[in-house]
């Protein structure tokens, strides 16, 4: 009991910091409006995102097509925002699965030690000698250019910065008394790895991956741009920038949906940067 | 501890990291479920079992696939990396090729970055919370958040489209030759050949793929150089360099700078091999003839002894320069030597 009104209370006192920073408040209110954005997209999009209009190819935003048209005449406004079903779920998708796998990983490793600890660990260092875009690259054109694919590569590139945190971390925890006390009473090992240990790792865990959601929405954008994740004709934000290159001066096909990643990006970019400042204690005693 | 031993035990731990890549690649290129046969025969060769035949021989593709490693182990560590499928080049040839265009691009948005990064940095951190630190924050957090692709297809269009101030895309003016090739690096092969002309093209394209990339780094190095200075201003030390009367500028010049600088360091190393190994972006939007850009196309088209290859030379190219950086370590910070 006296655990968890601990933990309420330091939650309510970080939020309250954090609510402080403008910046913060100002990520979390455009975080917010794109989710809502993805949500309503039917409601909120004038036209069909897919719907192509021949007699109105590269038209200039005016008041009724307020991004302009794309070069098969498809309303480029309607397609940002179906654009945000597309890539907000993929970036929180491959950070979830990423730092899920990357925790078990990890966990076992600490958990284990000696040989498997060894093991493992050497195998998640493999991972990551290769730079990220490139094994995300070579993994999703072997497996094909799809939505689901680049997000299975990104997924296979993000798990080992998680798995290396968490090993750390349990390394540190398992030592504590309240780890043995459990031991001592009977408890399994995965017992107490799963229900004593990781829960007392998780929170580090989690604020990594926060910080992370940015990052994986670029990578992916990054993957569609270059043709690797989405299908050419779906509203996916990379790709619709990736069709733009070949019109510099139909500013509008590329302008808007890059400007779409760019300030979701930048909005998880605030809250991260708040929250590191919060939990880096050198910082907070000046 | 010496610098020998340093750099032995450095160079010790680099070689099951490198077996390990081969490694690994090989198992990324093999494990796929894609086929090469039909990614790379034509569509008219593909009823043809003789062809088929003669393809999976001619790439060792009938062999059993340890010993299809075995043989591909032998062949590098004899610097053979294969023919590539798609350009009928070998391997080793393409990225002799293709590696110095993006050496040189990396290099030039490198210095970029660390001149705006580290300037941006010093000043956010000397007037810490003013309105300058807040606009360097914000300004170094739109250049990581904003996709390299857009930043590049902006500048194409403001700088090159409209205003005409800078060449587009490509590594040389469609009517200029090549310098002849001794580094590969146009900018010095061109003066060497005393050809100013090439010079002055190659540098001018240079500039806005170079921006792009280096507005992105600097984003990475204002805010690693800020936190970092930070934390030492607030040191004891510097308080005893202060009161001895010593100006703020060179008290910070001085003496925390280069104690800052460890933490800067390593950025900088990590953001040099990112550079040099993870440019695909950019070099795909300037059309420049870059690993990036010759692994995007290897991949695309399955070829996997250039997959290989590539990944091998960019995971290489990666442990190599990290390795540089705790080289440079041992020199930054005397604490090391003791350890």
């Amino acid at each position: 009991m006296t655990r968890e009104s601990g933990w309420r209370d330091l939650v309510r006192q970080a939020s309250y910091q954090l609510l402080r920073n403008p910046l913060v408040v100002f990520g979390l209110v455009v975080i917010a409006a794109w989710l809502l954005i993805a949500l309503a997209a039917p409601l909120l999009a004038p036209r069909e995102p897919l719907a192509q209009n021949v007699n109105l190819r590269l038209q200039a935003p005016s008041a009724d097509y307020r991004f302009g048209t794309d070069d098969l005449g498809r309303d480029v406004f309607s397609r940002v925002l179906y654009g945000a079903r597309l890539t907000i779920p993929s970036g929180i998708a491959v950070v979830v699965i990423g730092s899920i796998i990357g925790t078990l990983i990890g966990g076992v490793a600490g958990y284990l030690g000696g040989f498997w600890d060894e093991a493992l660990m050497r195998i998640t260092e493999l991972f990551m000698a290769f730079p990220t875009i490139i094994l995300a690259l070579a993994i999703t054109a072997a497996l094909g250019p799809d939505i689901r694919n680049a997000i299975v590569a990104l997924v296979i590139v993000w798990w080992p910065q998680y798995a290396r945190l968490v090993r750390g971390l349990v390394l540190e925890v398992k030592t504590q008394e309240y780890v043995t006390a459990v031991k001592s009473v009977g408890a399994g090992g995965s017992y107490t790895l799963f229900r004593t240990i990781i829960p007392n790792c998780i929170a580090p865990a989690i604020i990594l991956a926060t910080l992370d959601v940015g990052t994986a929405i670029l990578t992916f954008a990054g993957l569609s741009f270059l043709g690797l994740g989405a299908d050419p004709s779906s509203p996916e934000w990379g790709r619709m920038v990736s069709i733009g290159i070949d019109f510099f001066n139909q500013w509008w096909m590329w302008l808007f949906p890059g400007l779409a990643i760019a300030s979701l990006v930048l909005a998880f970019n605030f809250v991260g940067d708040g929250l590191r400042d919060l939990l880096d204690p050198r910082m907070r005693k000046q | 501890m010496s610098f020998q031993r340093y750099l032995l035990r450095r160079i010790l731990f680099i070689i099951p990291v490198c077996f390990g890549i081969t490694l690994f690649a090989f198992v990324i290129a093999n494990a796929v479920p894609a086929d090469p046969i039909t990614a790379n025969l034509p569509q008219s060769a593909l009823n043809n079992q003789d062809i088929i035949d003669a393809f999976r021989q001619r790439w060792g593709l009938d062999q059993p696939p340890h010993v299809q490693y075995l043989t591909y182990v032998g062949n590098l560590l004899r610097g053979d990396l294969g023919t590539s499928i798609k350009t009928r080049q070998p391997v080793a040839e393409d990225i002799g090729k293709f590696l110095p265009a993006t050496i040189e691009l990396a290099t030039v948005g490198i210095v970029f970055g660390i001149a705006m990064g580290v300037a941006f940095g010093i000043i956010s951190a000397v007037w810490r919370n003013s309105l300058i630190d807040y606009i360097v924050r914000v300004f170094s957090l739109i250049g990581v958040s904003f996709p390299v692709f857009v930043l590049a297809l902006l500048g194409l269009t403001v700088l090159h489209a409209q205003l005409g101030w800078l060449p587009g895309p490509g590594r040389l003016a469609v009517l200029l030759d090549d310098p002849p090739y001794v580094t590969g690096l146009f900018l010095v092969d061109s003066l060497l050949a005393g050809q100013w002309d090439v010079f002055g093209d190659a540098f001018s394209r240079l500039i806005l793929p170079g921006l792009v990339l280096g507005a992105y780094v600097s984003g990475i190095i204002a805010r690693i150089t800020r936190s970092s200075l930070l934390n030492v201003i607030g040191l004891d030390y510097m308080r005893t360099a202060r009161s001895k009367g010593l100006r703020e500028s060179w008290a910070i010049w001085r003496h925390a700078l280069p104690n800052a600088l460890i933490p800067v360091v390593t950025v900088i190393g990590l953001s040099y091999s990112n550079l040099l190994s993870g440019a695909v972006l950019t070099e795909s939007i300037f059309a420049w003839p870059g690993i990036g850009r010759y692994m995007f196309r290897a991949s695309t088209s399955q070829d996997f002894p250039a997959i290989m290859g590539g990944s091998i030379i960019i995971a290489l190219i990666y442990v190599g320069v990290n390795f540089i950086v705790d080289i440079l370590y041992y020199f930054i910070d005397p604490r090391i030597r003791l350890a």
